[in-house]
């Protein structure tokens, strides 16, 4: 689940099943122009519900390995046009390279240019191997009309042809839609009790422990940083870092509200009460990333009263540190060593910081870019968890799964990463199709 | 076996050290036949012991309730520790002693179900008794302490390494990053206790030519300084002798690139009115810095002026203010000419308490 080819192939099947869809229309609609396959009419599309949706995720090889779809002739002119003009920029580069008289600078500046390009520019050299190929196989075909054999092979290997060539296109667009840098990074994540009191706690630290669990399952590291308990041991705060390929990149579309709808604990007469979590992923960063100075930083420490030093034996040894140029305050207090301690307030801090300054870059982008999901509107409500019910369900892409229980414990929350994922894509090829170069 | 472990926490009050403070005779003193046998920190030992989960769940209520009960007592009569604090340390001693300390936190009392554990139920109601009725500190009662990125066996008879100096080691990162040439040479670790400072050098100075030697007047201390080293593989790296100060060290041919020290700087008469983990549990050997607190401090700023070579870095750490300038006034007027670029560095807590420099 979830490898390039399989997912193109879903990625039709959403578009279509996203047209039948009576919610969402506005952004449907502006999505279905840019992939939409050469036969395609509304009226002959069955209606799906929202379970099988989730089937067609789980969709096995053997479907994904037939036909890709066809991406729109607009969208292939366009890629077409991106192409030719990252073909000159490369021939433009290498020509600098390979100057004897070329200064280090411009040696090195062209040099990075060109190893971002390499990827794109190989994956057109193979396109046009391609074609070539497809070319000399069409040829073929019309000069063998006679020769049943040799015509029946060349017309399974044009075929063949024709579907890695589509394969090919498929990773050309990839390549050149807008990435965002920080998808490889670990993350830092974030869980807050909102409204609903205890309740509200209680399953903060059951998100909290259900993200934990998510991570094992990955094969993630995850390091609690921080807990604030409340009253009845659920966590009024708590924080982690999340370490593994790409963590980011898969978490950061939980940033956002969850509301859950459940009966507490505490309540007598079982009535079923709303609850809200905020949940926080943050891109981790080093000090470097947020060009942190030691000078900047306020270190504190607990102080026992006394000379501390050997005056003292205390097992507390909690850390604050404060960046002064903005204020930001980091503690932590749960390690065995101050050290562990400081290592740990510093990873927090580097985190906020860097999260400070893409706001600060994403503020000036496109207001195309910052509408599509992942964008990090932490006040927007994007997932409800319904016990009595026993389901989930995402808003922003409009899926509901049934095993809450399952969930809960890591195990489903792939069908809405990768869904979320799947929309992501969708939004790049949008926003790739919609500026000029 | 089990038993002779806790004889040895209330014997360790009564024992005095084998040698008198200042051993009159030049050669350095080899370990003799009994040699102490270093425990085991808790979380190191096999988890062969069981208890089912109801008997647990039931010490862990009963050793939260200790734990509350104290309230800010101990915080009030000596700045020991409040209940918070007792309620973490707990935490942390169900994660030493319990392979699955997430066991506990399961609903169900009446579980009959086997757990392992690293203690015999009895001992861990003993240890936590020892805990808050005896004050025993809580690093002796798990063995070990979390001490920057090492965990370090301590057991009575051994300073329990504190949070402050852990930033010797930051400075002596800061010197060997100017100073590349100090890394290959040889550092000392004088009156190592547990070892931290002399296995905290070694990692900072890399797997080059630089070489540590720590001493330590405590063969209790040199046998869990030795055990430390070996667990961190430094056993090359790292030479640990019995002895008084720079007396293990008269054997030593080259110059010292860099000397660190944690020596006992509290005046003696200070000492009873410290908290009672401190004065009643950790070694007076390792605390007791005479009248003004400063003899050691001085006896190792004369050592320094003659054993490291030029250009060699020190690093001492003080009671804070009034000691770090005294010592920096006696290395202007006592020992002048000896030493440049003196410096006293401050902890967390805003304390100037590390006087630093160089020979010159």
């Amino acid at each position: 689940m979830g490898n390039g080819g399989g997912r193109f192939w879903r990625l039709n099947h959403c578009v279509m099943v996203a047209a039948c869809r009576k919610l969402h229309s506005h952004t449907i609609s502006r999505r279905i122009n840019v992939c939409r396959p050469p036969n395609y009419n509304r009226s002959q599309l069955p209606f799906v519900k929202e379970t099988t949706l989730l089937r067609r995720y789980f969709s096995s090889s053997a479907e994904t390995a037939q036909s890709q779809p066809e991406l729109s002739l607009d969208l292939i002119n366009i890629m077409d046009q991106k192409l030719a003009a990252i073909e000159n920029r490369n021939s433009f580069l290498q020509a600098i390279v390979n100057q004897p008289d070329a200064s280090p600078e411009q040696y090195s500046t062209a040099n990075k240019e060109l190893k971002k390009l390499r990827h794109t520019v190989e994956l057109v050299t193979e396109m046009r191997k391609k074609h070539k190929e497809i070319e000399g196989l069409k040829l073929l075909l019309t000069e063998s009309q006679d020769d049943k054999d040799m015509h029946q092979m060349a017309s399974e290997e044009l075929g063949q042809a024709s579907e890695e060539e589509k394969r090919i296109r498929h990773s050309l667009l990839k390549s050149l839609l807008p990435k965002d840098d920080a998808d490889e990074r670990d993350c830092i994540l974030e869980v807050r009790a909102g409204t609903g009191g205890e309740e509200a706690s209680l399953f903060a630290m059951d998100i909290f422990k259900m993200y934990e669990k998510y991570s094992q399952k990955k094969g993630w590291k995850f390091e609690v940083l921080d807990v604030a308990e409340s009253d009845l041991k659920g966590y009024k705060e708590a924080s982690a870092a999340i370490s593994g390929a790409d963590v980011y990149g898969k978490l950061k579309f939980e940033s956002g509200v969850h509301r859950v709808q459940r009966v507490p604990v505490t309540e007598k007469s079982g009535r079923v009460h709303t609850s809200a979590v905020s949940v926080v992923i943050l891109p981790q960063a080093d000090q470097v990333d947020v060009h942190l100075k030691n000078e900047d930083l306020k270190i504190d420490t607990y102080r026992s009263g006394g000379s501390g030093g050997q005056h003292a034996n205390t097992t507390n040894s909690a850390v604050r540190v404060t960046h002064v140029p903005t204020g930001l305050t980091v503690n932590i207090q749960d390690e065995r060593s101050q050290h562990m301690n400081k290592a740990k307030a510093l990873k927090l801090l580097c985190a906020k910081l860097y999260e400070i300054e893409r706001a600060r870059a994403d503020a000036s982008r496109s207001r195309l870019r910052t509408e599509q999901i992942g964008s990090g509107d932490r006040s927007e409500r994007i997932r409800t968890y319904n016990f009595p019910q026993g389901r989930v369900t995402d808003h922003r892409v409009g899926i509901t799964t049934h095993s809450i229980d399952g969930l809960m414990q890591g195990e489903n929350l792939d069908t809405f990463v990768d869904a979320l994922l799947l929309q992501q894509e969708m939004d790049a090829i949008a926003s790739f199709t919609s500026t000029k170069h | 076996m089990k038993s002779s472990t806790f004889t040895r926490a209330s014997l360790s009050s009564i024992l005095q050290p084998a040698f008198s403070p200042r051993p009159i005779s030049g050669r350095p003193i080899t370990c003799s036949a009994v040699a102490p046998k270093p425990q085991t920190p808790l979380h190191l030992r096999p988890p062969s012991f069981r208890a089912t989960l109801s008997e647990l769940q039931k010490w862990h209520i009963w050793a939260k309730n200790k734990a509350s009960s104290v309230g800010s007592t101990f915080l009030d009569l000596d700045n020991g520790p409040e209940s918070t604090l007792l309620h973490r340390e707990l935490n942390w001693l169900v994660e030493d002693a319990l392979e699955q300390p997430a066991l506990l936190s399961r609903n169900n009392y009446d579980d009959a179900t086997p757990v392992s554990v690293r203690a015999r139920l009895d001992d861990l109601y003993d240890l936590w008794k020892q805990r808050i009725d005896e004050r025993r500190p809580f690093q002796y009662v798990v063995g070990c302490e979390h001490w920057r990125d090492l965990v370090l066996s301590v057991e009575e008879g051994v300073l329990i390494p504190r949070p402050e100096t852990e930033m010797i080691l930051d400075l002596v990162e800061e010197s060997v990053t100017q100073n590349a040439g100090l890394k290959n040479g040889l550092w000392a670790d004088l009156g190592t206790g547990s070892g931290a400072l002399a296995i905290g050098v070694a990692r900072v100075i890399g797997s080059g030519r630089g070489r540590v030697v720590a001493s330590d007047l405590s063969p209790i201390a040199v046998a869990v300084a030795s055990y430390n080293v070996r667990r961190y593989n430094l056993q090359e790296r790292v030479d640990v002798r019995l002895g008084s100060w720079f007396e293990p060290l008269n054997d030593v041919n080259e110059e010292l690139s860099g000397l660190v020290s944690n020596p006992p700087y509290i005046p003696t008469e200070n000492i009873e009115g410290l908290q009672a983990e401190v004065c009643k549990h950790e070694p007076r050997l390792a605390l007791d810095g005479g009248e003004n607190g400063m003899s050691d401090l001085i006896h190792l700023c004369n050592g320094a002026a003659s054993m490291l070579r030029p250009g060699g870095f020190f690093a001492f750490e003080t009671n804070g203010e009034v000691q770090s300038e005294l010592l920096v006034d006696y290395m202007d007027s006592k020992v002048k000419g000896s030493f440049f670029d003196v410096n006293i560095a401050s902890d967390f807590a805003g304390i100037r308490r590390f006087v630093t420099g160089y020979r010159a």
